[in-house]
């Protein structure tokens, strides 16, 4: 395992929800890491953002770790969900709170309805 | 080829789909990361094939993202709509 691979795995494996973007959480760089974060964060999800503009390493690692070529990537128990188009469709169809439940991850269910709400 | 033409090309040829819409979004993204002078940095894609039939959210994207091949790596940005 590489490095970068081996790097990756123990921070997937040892937070709950993470969220590989451009940019943090508080300032985002990119409209795609902006609109997972902000979902997150409405939903009040506890999660860790790892900023791969801050590390060339990790940028270009994390797109070999799951075999996706872009950035927002959401992981939940060390497992890929995908990038912000699926979970975009995930938030919008329930879905994503359907995740967070099975994985015992705590979040805002009454925010979640307001997003599918306004996006209805 | 304009990137749209080259993505159609290999989308119908891949998933021989009923439905194929493409578009070149870089204008409304000058100014942000990834712009570049001439566009051809951001695109969506609008697509519906039987082919996706059975396949996850996931496994869907993995499929078109191979199909493009290596003009992904040659855009800045690229938005997937796939159904069935």
């Amino acid at each position: 395992m590489t490095d970068a691979k081996s790097r990756i795995d123990e921070t997937v494996k040892a937070n709950d929800v993470v969220l590989y973007m451009k940019g943090t959480k508080e300032m985002p760089q990119c409209g795609f890491s902006s609109r997972v974060a902000g979902v997150l964060n409405y939903m009040g999800v506890a999660f860790k953002d790892v900023n791969v503009l801050a590390d060339d390493e990790i940028r270009q690692g994390i797109k070999d770790y799951s075999d996706w070529p872009t950035i927002p990537q959401l992981y939940v128990k060390g497992e890929f969900v995908g990038g912000c188009d699926i979970i975009t469709e995930m938030t919008l169809s329930g879905e994503l709170d359907t995740l967070f439940e099975e994985n015992g991850v705590a979040y805002d269910k009454d925010a979640a309805d307001k997003i599918r709400a306004a996006n209805a | 080829m304009p990137i749209t033409e080259e993505m159609r090309a290999r989308l119908q040829a891949a998933f021989a789909p009923t439905e194929l819409e493409i578009s070149d979004d870089s204008e409304r993204h000058r100014g942000h990361a990834g712009y570049r002078e001439g566009g051809e940095s951001h695109f969506s894609v609008h697509i519906r094939a039987a082919a996706f039939a059975g396949m996850g959210r996931v496994a869907r994207h993995r499929a078109v993202h191979a199909a493009l091949g290596d003009i992904v790596p040659r855009i800045h940005a690229l938005a997937l709509d796939i159904g069935t």
